[in-house]
């Protein structure tokens, strides 16, 4: 068995390519990203070599902390979210009427690109024409909140159209991973008398906890480095409230013209997923699991 | 079962063929010279078809032209939206790979990319062949230590837009004054009516309520010496027109959350009639003039009036406009057809300023003679004006260098939230001015 | 073989729900289930609804009314505009070839590091697991410049190939993240009974493993799909002649400087999701039917 499983040859074949590939194109960018924080240069031009002092800053930058805390805030509420999206796959797996329509459902708002999402999402957050304070002054609110432009409010606001675009992704995930799950296993149960909530918690979700945990993994590395719908509604504004990591790095690097600061920033992010992850991976971690 | 396999490396083998052959039938566009001998002068604009078409046709047009009477010339453009050619733009400079031709904006933009040693200096061509064409002092926008490295293709200067339905209703006039100005936007936010729309959350936007402000209460050339480091970004008078922007939110002289609302967003309170006024550039005119998508019954209620001189201010003349030039050409230093380019380029810009007016409602920066065109009295009235300012004051954050542009939009857009206070304000500019000039 | 194929139900979901009881309160339950799920499904599904909306509407009708509003005098000339002035019939084109040759490159190339990280035996397994994903953890905007470089010294820029390489490393990671938690969930009895009857790596590989998890392969090709399609800044970056740009593009070829088509961007986002549509939603049925069909044939 082993003998076989181990070929040193079909290994190679089968690795190299893509990691060859990964090396090229991700690993290469990433140590010249490092590099580049080491530079002072505005991307035009000359560089200088400026030794650690864009890191020394950036762990000094409080802007940059804030942007952190914020993109912990979503990772946080990202994980927090997965849990509902594991319930409604729960339903949705267990053979109830429509579910293969609904499942599909799930996943429009994913289809659509940033632009389409952060226009839709302009509009129902319009502090005056928009849907949400329309309904509420319809309901006789008087003043209702003004959302994005209120900036104890704008991150939280932003939660809602990220979470929900991203349902159908977690969705059609645990979907998939319940639907591997053997069929006698369940029969099983049921005969054994055990109830849909029992059976969800006593042998469904053990045996894909595995797909969870790449989930969990996922939603905070996704969230840490997110960027698209932010940027488009909010610009990380008003005065900083909606920063994350991703929107202050490419408004140093690209608009600022700090390219050397902006890759140290993205360094930085890049240092904060690994952390993160590692303390993921111990935190959930059990016997049967990876090692890195 | 074996059939699979062979199924399998068959398909992968097949990837592999197909990518190689895209890979060969896309190698000769990057060469200078095309395949009949012509050579070829990259052109890289930000006026795609579907959103600029009339800015598209006319480029498309001159090029055609150029084309036929250079024989030997062929012009290859790439087009991009705003700003993705700007974010290009940055990726291609860091990798010295500027088009031969591109487009730029002045002051604060252009700095960086000269003394990145990227671009040519084009005074040989100026002279030549562009002498006296451009309105005075526009041109000097793209100059750095006295040499002019973009040819201006534009010019915007700021006016009030507003609706004469609303204030015919309210029984309002058109303020002379800032007093004036905030007794109609008490009149209008009495009656429920939003007085002015803005999209602070662009920053810019919002920030010629601000320089307006500056300029009449501290004289038109207070900005301008703040960039320059001869005077300072917390001189009281500066702090006040930063004060007079809360005063107008607290009297809710601007459309609610305007600091989550994009420029696009704000218009369309002006253009369905929700606001009673637009301060904007004129850039709009085709929607209030000449547009086709907008109905004649909305473009007819539209007039616009100088912005109000401040009671006790240094800028008494109402002439004095906040404006600016948008964008214009540049020529690539490393560029190896360059002198074509720039041939091209002053070309470009000639046939630009006869069309451009008529054609796309855009005022351009060369000269134009109203006489013989046949104009909506609104140009014809604004470039009057054009023609008799007393002054014409560069945005600030076209002025600035990048860093401190993008510092002041993100602080304009606190202060119409009134997440600063005006003296925070102005001190985070000083601040970052100050670093900036040691 | 036959033991390995653990029974599954012909896999319709849409057989009736549990049979045993139908007591009133089994009744009340399932109705308050349906409506939230019906909710959700309104929410999910409105923004396709408002799309094609806002694809009929004049600029002002998009800005400052309501999102729910009806056009009021549908602007079809929309779609044609979006066709010529968009040039969507070559971005259209080109999408469609570089989506599909990454994903299936993606696809592929991600089983095959899953199946030997998590099937094979081998000490720097888990380092190599760990490389792929500290792949996604880089932001790609500060890839662009390096990236740039990279594709100029050897001569792809203005080259598809620059983004369909691209789009196959900065998607493997991902992939292969969902791929192996997968890979975890099927029992390694199968393969061990195959190598028993003298099956070789690849055999087990090809007509073991990978059918097994065609739903998950089909999870991951619809993912992959998605993003590939939706892609503008590695196009804008790397490409530049006009013949090569994708639909993305045609997009963004409505935002200007001082003006924004949105009704043409709303056509144009119409024409350009009804394919990744339907793909998904033929894709989407075989995330169930796959297990069925994969295990039955051993």
């Amino acid at each position: 068995m082993k003998s076989v499983m181990s070929n040193k040859f079909v290994i190679t074949l089968y690795v190299l390519p893509a990691l060859i590939l990964i090396l090229l194109l991700i690993y290469i960018p990433i140590v010249l990203t490092g590099y580049y924080g080491l530079m002072d240069w505005n991307g035009i031009g000359k560089m200088k070599f400026i030794g650690l002092e864009n890191y020394i800053e950036l762990v000094q930058d409080k802007k940059f902390w804030q942007s952190t805390w914020h993109s912990l805030l979503l990772g946080i509420f990202s994980t927090v979210s997965l849990v509902g999206y594991l319930i409604l796959s729960l339903i949705l797996a267990s053979k109830i009427k429509g579910a293969n329509f609904l499942r599909k459902i799930y996943l429009i708002p994913m289809l659509l690109s940033s632009v389409a999402i952060g226009q839709l999402w302009a509009k129902i957050f319009d502090p005056t024409n928009g849907m949400i304070n329309r309904l509420l002054v319809m309901l006789g609110v008087d003043n209702p909140p003004l959302w994005l432009a209120d900036s104890n409010i704008v991150l939280y606001a932003l939660f809602i159209p990220i979470v929900w675009q991203y349902a159908g992704f977690y969705i059609i995930i645990f979907y998939a991973a319940l639907k591997n799950v053997p069929e006698e296993l369940i029969e099983a149960a049921k005969i054994d008398g055990a109830n849909p909530i029992q059976i969800a918690y006593k042998i469904k979700i053990p045996l894909i906890i595995g797909v969870i945990k790449v989930m969990v993994i996922l939603a905070i590395v996704g969230s840490l480095k997110y960027f698209d719908l932010i940027f488009v509604l909010t610009g990380g504004g008003p005065n900083g409230a909606s920063e994350v990591m991703a929107s202050y790095m490419y408004t140093e690097a690209f608009s600022k013209y700090n390219f050397g600061y902006g890759s140290a920033i993205g360094f930085g992010l890049l240092v904060i997923c690994l952390i993160m992850t590692w303390l993921i991976q111990k935190l959930l971690s059990s016997k049967e699991d990876v090692q890195f | 079962m074996l059939k699979k396999k062979t199924v399998s490396v068959l398909m992968s083998l097949i990837m592999l063929v197909s990518l190689a052959l895209v890979g060969c039938s896309s190698s000769s566009s990057t060469e200078e010279s095309s395949a009949d001998g012509k050579k070829v002068i990259k052109f890289m604009h930000l006026w795609p078809e579907g959103s600029s078409n009339a800015q598209f046709s006319i480029v498309k047009d001159i090029i055609e032209e150029y084309e036929k009477e250079h024989t030997d010339i062929k012009v290859e453009t790439e087009i991009l939206n705003p700003d993705q050619y700007r974010e290009k733009l940055k990726v291609l400079a860091s990798s010295n790979e500027l088009p031969d031709i591109g487009m730029t904006w002045s002051d604060g933009f252009i700095k960086p990319y000269v003394e990145g040693d990227m671009l040519a200096p084009l005074d040989d061509i100026v002279d030549a062949n562009l002498k006296d064409a451009f309105i005075p002092g526009v041109k000097e926008s793209y100059a750095v230590d006295g040499k002019t490295y973009g040819l201006p293709l534009e010019l915007n200067i700021s006016y009030v837009f507003y609706n004469k339905e609303i204030f015919e209703k309210y029984n309002l006039e058109v303020p002379q004054t800032f007093e004036e100005y905030k007794n109609v936007v008490k009149t209008l936010a009495d009656n429920g009516v939003v007085p002015a729309t803005v999209g602070a959350k662009d920053g810019w936007p919002a920030s010629f309520w601000f320089m307006y402000l500056a300029d009449r209460i501290g004289g038109s050339t207070i900005l301008t010496d703040v960039i320059h480091g001869k005077a300072k970004m917390d001189d009281p008078a500066i702090v006040k027109a930063a004060e007079e922007v809360q005063n107008l939110v607290d009297m809710g002289g601007f459309v609610k959350g305007s600091s989550a609302l994009s420029n696009d967003d704000a218009k369309g309170y002006f253009m369905n009639e929700q606001a009673a006024m637009f301060l904007t550039a004129t850039w709009e005119l085709p929607n209030y003039t000449t547009s086709p998508d907008v109905a004649q019954e909305f473009k007819d209620k539209i007039g616009y009036f100088k912005f109000p001189t401040y009671e006790g201010g240094k800028g008494t003349d109402i002439k004095s406009y906040v404006g600016g030039p948008g964008v214009g050409l540049f020529v690539a230093k490393d560029s190896k057809v360059q002198k074509e380019a720039k041939d091209f380029s002053a070309y470009l810009v000639k046939k630009w300023g006869e069309k451009s007016v008529t054609d796309a409602g855009v005022i351009p920066a060369t000269k134009v003679d109203t006489a013989n065109l046949d104009l909506a009295p609104m140009y014809i009235e604004i470039l009057k004006d054009l023609s008799e300012a007393s002054n014409v004051t560069t945005y600030f954050d076209t002025q600035s260098s990048p860093a401190v542009s993008e510092l002041h939009h993100d602080l304009v857009t606190a202060l119409f939230g009134k997440q600063v206070t005006p003296k925070d304000f102005v001190k985070q500019h000083a601040d970052e001015l100050a670093q900036e000039q040691e | 073989m036959s033991k390995i194929a653990y029974e599954t139900e012909p896999s319709t979901t849409l057989s009736a729900p549990y049979k045993t009881s139908k007591t009133l309160g089994t009744r009340i339950g399932y109705g308050i289930l349906y409506f939230i799920l019906g909710v959700i499904a309104i929410v999910q599904v409105y923004p396709l609804v408002w799309l094609f909306l806002f694809s009929l509407k004049t600029n002002q009708e998009v800005f400052g009314m309501s999102p729910f509003a009806f056009p009021q005098d549908p602007q079809w000339g929309n779609y044609v505009k979006a066709w010529t002035a968009g040039h969507i019939d070559v971005y259209f084109f080109n999408s469609v070839l570089y989506t599909v040759i990454a994903v299936v490159l993606t696809v592929i190339l991600a089983s095959f590091v899953t199946f030997a990280i998590t099937r094979m035996y081998w000490k720097l397994s888990g380092v190599v697991l760990g490389l792929f994903m500290a792949g996604y953890m880089i932001p790609l905007h500060s890839t662009l410049i390096p990236l740039f470089n990279i594709f100029k010294s050897v001569n792809l820029i203005d080259n598809p190939i620059s983004i369909i390489l691209s789009y196959v490393a900065f998607n493997l990671p991902i992939t292969i993240m969902i791929l192996t938690g997968f890979y975890r969930t099927i029992p390694r009895e199968i393969e061990e009974a195959a190598v028993m009857d003298g099956c070789s790596v690849h055999r087990i590989f090809f007509q073991i493993t990978l059918p097994m998890t065609v739903p998950v392969l089909s999870t991951t090709v619809i993912i992959n799909m998605i993003y590939n399609w939706n892609e503008f800044v590695f196009v804008n970056t790397f490409l530049s002649s006009d013949k090569w740009k994708t639909i993305t593009v045609g997009v963004n070829n409505f935002v200007g400087q001082y003006l924004t088509d949105w009704g043409a961007i709303g056509a144009t986002l119409m024409i350009s999701i009804i394919p990744v549509l339907i793909a998904y939603f033929l894709l989407s049925d075989r995330i169930v039917e796959g297990i069925a069909a994969g295990s039955v044939k051993g």
